[in-house]
């Protein structure tokens, strides 16, 4: 019978491969799963593969696919092969990921009150000042414990020699932490053995740490403070995770018309009159927050929410104005601002990144289009983005012209082989797709990262390209204690 | 409780009751035109446009369709989307009342919810005309299951109260319709028929209408075998102790809103307490020599449009207080709230996405 590893080609030489080293054979962390694995069929996985299907299509983990008169509800693809961690590489990254987003939380204070680091000249004061998210009107205004971002999620990337590279970080709603929670269940189901084998350290404790986090945020009198969760209502995508999260925490879901602002204090409506709200945990962008204030059309945000929260009466996680260290042009100062607040050098590595403000660095990118990755400043989810090798000469020409009529709004780094996992492709095929990493750092009075996180892969061949909503998938991931 | 959360289980337990008694329509009409086939056809449309006056929606079934009979009949009852009262619609809003509060209810009651509406996506108007019976009977029962479900695993609190309150509203008014049309139907038949209707046909008419509330058997415990249209509006209208009367059905809302507001303790009542109590209380004090005086279309009508005032003033007690501009009271055509509303939101909620891709 054919076992199921026997045909996986991890192609070692040219990338980095998870499971298989370089010189061949698994490395030490992978060994036990290669070897319960190859006590397995492929009929055996596939069983395996419905048994959690069926697990994530009873929970209703679903995401909602747009441009359809209906909303078509999908399932998020898992891959069944976790992706291993050994402890010693975790720390790393904790340390690196803690570190960086202190000095992030340093970076906005500063931006919203002294601009220190503007005056110093380390950052030039045109791209903060000139970002889009750039909240001028919240200069001035200090969020309580001074913290700014209370939940962010970075992508961490690795090379070809296995280093950890920071990708990007997303500092105004970063979602995807439901499925690192359900993913781990349904591989507990799928794989109880396996999973006793390994010392695997517990992520079930996020929704706890977040509502901890989030009754730390609290600037109003002692007692319980009242935290909700703002959705933008089930028509959104990840509106299974907002419900996800606010069940798990105990905290009541609401949606904007829950909220009423009265002399300055939020309440919520409920079937006995008006509650007062604490913190609100928002995943609705600045944006829609209040229409009073910004997007006058917005009808998913509460009019006067900034009025109060301006007042400290009301906590938002995370604050406004996150999104100028969102940006990917302020992205590439990010060493540069640990070195700055805390004379530390960086522990994790940014990608190497160009920017077109420059004359020489917009020359040099001009010049080897065909070779890297353009990315616009202020998008996600894998849109508004050029990959030199795979792309034609046309979309090279027309981002030529984006470059050149907008400098700002763009960056361009190298195109970054990212490591390979072995994966399931088509319900049979073991195939090395790409991944990359995103663990969730909550802020409270201290920094917390849950072991492990979101690992996404690209469940295309040879796709680079992560995302969801371009086909990527997810797998458990597994931090081990050796 | 979030307002918002309260309303969409009032509606998700409302819509589910609408959709079990428009099943329990058609179900019976069937079954009776079966037995008439000596006097009239499966196709003849008199014994199709009472359906469509149960659910006052004559104008629009009439500009969709145009003739009455039981194919259209069927399709505008069962699978027409834009007939808000169709139960493919109704278990539709159920669903997505019930997805908006998915947090609140027990992951059963959501499996239930979400099975019978894939069940009646892949149900077909060609397996419906095939085999009627087991369609509406498979609707029943999951409306049932669903009950049953919520009954043991939905906490007693507030929410209970609330969905309480939602199906037994719907439940008298659905009864008082039926009890209304019919009576109105048989009677002119009767007239027009004088010479071929034997007492026979009578009854099985009747019957009918007792069995489309599930009452034969109850009934016949009650009155034994005297099947008369006097005793039957008594028993349907009502009889206290059966669960699909009026009487009852008015009983077990009062209970629920008046523990929703504590009312039972002496305490002032509000307007939705007041009139439900003054409804529970006439229907207890009354008998059928009151209604024929009163006259029984005049009292039933009077009747449901208490039933519609009890809905709006809970309406504005639990779900619309606080709000900037309270928005009307959406039930007055029996066109619910969540129908009208459900584009606009859908468009608004996906404001956020739109703004990220470009």
């Amino acid at each position: 019978m054919k076992r199921f590893f026997d045909a996986y080609d991890a192609e070692a030489s040219r990338y980095y491969d998870e499971v298989i080293a370089r010189e061949g054979g698994a490395r030490s962390h992978y060994e036990k799963l290669l070897r319960r694995f190859a006590m397995f069929s492929h009929e055996d996985v596939k069983t395996r593969r419905e048994m959690a299907n069926i697990f994530f299509r009873n929970q209703g983990i679903t995401f909602t696919v747009y441009g359809l008169e209906e909303g078509i509800e999908r399932i998020f693809p898992f891959d069944l092969i976790p992706r291993i961690i050994p402890s010693a590489e975790w720390s790393l990254i904790e340390r690196g990921l803690t570190q960086r987003i202190t000095a992030l939380n340093l970076f906005l204070y500063d931006i919203y009150h002294t601009q220190k680091i503007l005056r110093d000249k380390v950052i030039p004061a045109e791209l903060v000042l000139g970002s889009p998210h750039f909240r001028r009107e919240f200069v001035g205004v200090t969020p309580p414990l001074g913290i700014y971002v209370h939940v962010v999620g970075s992508d961490i990337i690795r090379d070809r020699e296995g280093r950890y590279l920071v990708l990007e970080d997303n500092l105004r709603t970063p979602s995807g932490v439901s499925y690192m929670l359900q993913n781990r269940q349904a591989m507990k189901r799928a794989f109880p053995v396996l999973f006793s084998q390994y010392k695997v350290r517990p992520v079930e404790d996020y929704p706890q740490e977040l509502l901890r986090t989030l009754q730390e945020a609290s600037s109003s009198v002692p007692g319980d403070p009242n935290v909700v969760v703002l959705t933008p209502g089930i028509y959104n995508s990840a509106y299974f995770e907002h419900s996800f999260l606010a069940r798990q925490m105990g905290v009541e879901l609401t949606e904007g018309r829950d909220l009423v602002v009265n002399d300055n204090i939020v309440y919520k409506r409920t079937t006995r009159g008006l509650e007062r709200v604490d913190v609100i945990y928002r995943r609705i962008d600045d944006a829609f927050l209040d229409p009073l204030c910004f997007r006058p059309d917005s009808k998913l945000g509460v009019a006067g929410l900034i009025n109060a929260y301006r007042k400290g009466n009301v906590t938002l996680a995370n604050a406004i104005g996150t999104g100028i260290a969102d940006d990917k042009v302020i992205y590439s100062f990010v060493p540069k601002m640990i070195r700055y607040y805390l004379g530390e050098d960086p522990v994790l590595e940014n990608v190497p990144t160009w920017l077109p403000g420059n004359p020489w660095e917009m020359k040099y990118i001009l010049e080897h289009l065909g070779e890297l990755v353009v990315k616009s400043a202020n998008e996600s989810g894998g849109y508004g983005m050029l990959v030199g090798p795979e792309s034609t000469l046309e979309e090279q020409e027309r981002f030529r012209e984006l470059i050149v009529s907008n400098p700002r709004n763009y960056i361009a780094q190298p195109t970054i082989s990212l490591s390979r996992h072995p994966s399931v492709l088509n319900d049979s095929e073991l195939y090395g797709c790409h991944i990359d990493l995103r663990p969730y750092v909550l802020t409270g009075k201290k920094t917390t990262i849950v072991p492990g996180g979101l690992t996404r892969v690209a469940l295309k061949r040879g796709s680079l390209v992560v995302n969801s909503s371009q086909g990527g998938g997810s797998k458990d991931t597994w931090v081990v204690d050796e | 409780m979030l307002s918002r959360v309260a309303e969409s289980l009032f509606w998700m337990s409302r819509y589910v009751e609408r959709a079990e008694n428009t099943a329990r329509f058609l179900d019976v009409n069937f079954n009776l035109l079966l037995d008439l086939n000596r006097i009239t056809t499966v196709e003849s449309p008199e014994c199709w446009i009472a359906l469509i006056l149960v659910t006052s929606d004559r104008e629009r079934f009439e500009s969709a369709y145009g003739d009455y009979g039981a194919e259209p009949v069927t399709d505008y009852l069962v699978f027409n989307r834009q007939n808000p009262n169709s139960i493919i619609s109704c278990i539709g809003m159920a669903r997505e009342n019930a997805r908006s509060v998915i947090e609140s209810i027990s992951s059963e009651m959501w499996e239930q919810i979400n099975n019978l509406y894939h069940y009646l996506q892949s149900a077909t108007p060609q397996s419906v005309q095939n085999d009627p019976f087991s369609f509406y009977r498979e609707i029943k029962n999951a409306s049932h299951l669903f009950q049953g479900i919520t009954d043991s695993t939905f906490p007693r609190s507030e929410g209970w109260d609330f969905m309480q309150v939602a199906k037994y509203l719907e439940r008298a008014d659905n009864t008082a319709r039926l009890v209304d049309v019919k009576y109105h139907m048989l009677e002119t038949t009767r007239q027009e028929h004088e010479e071929v209707v034997s007492r026979s046909v009578d009854i099985i008419e009747w019957m009918a209408v007792l069995k489309s509330c599930s009452a034969l058997e109850a009934f016949r415990k009650r009155y034994l075998a005297r099947i008369e249209p006097r005793s039957i509006m008594e028993f349907l209208i009502l009889d206290r102790s059966f669960p699909r009367s009026i009487n009852f059905s008015v009983c077990a809302a009062k209970e629920a809103l008046w523990r929703l507001s504590g009312g039972s303790g002496g305490r002032s009542l509000n307007s939705a307490d007041r009139l439900i109590g003054k409804m529970e209380a006439e229907l207890s004090f009354t008998t059928m020599d009151d209604i024929s005086d009163t006259g029984l279309h005049h009292y039933l009508e009077r009747l449901e449009r208490g039933i519609r005032e009890v809905g709006e003033e809970a309406h504005l007690t639990y779900f619309a207080s606080h709000t900037p501009e309270i928005e009307p009271f959406p039930d007055k055509d029996r066109n619910l709230p969540a129908t009208r509303r459900k584009a606009e939101w859908r468009e608004a909620q996906q404001q956020q996405q739109q703004a990220y891709c470009p």
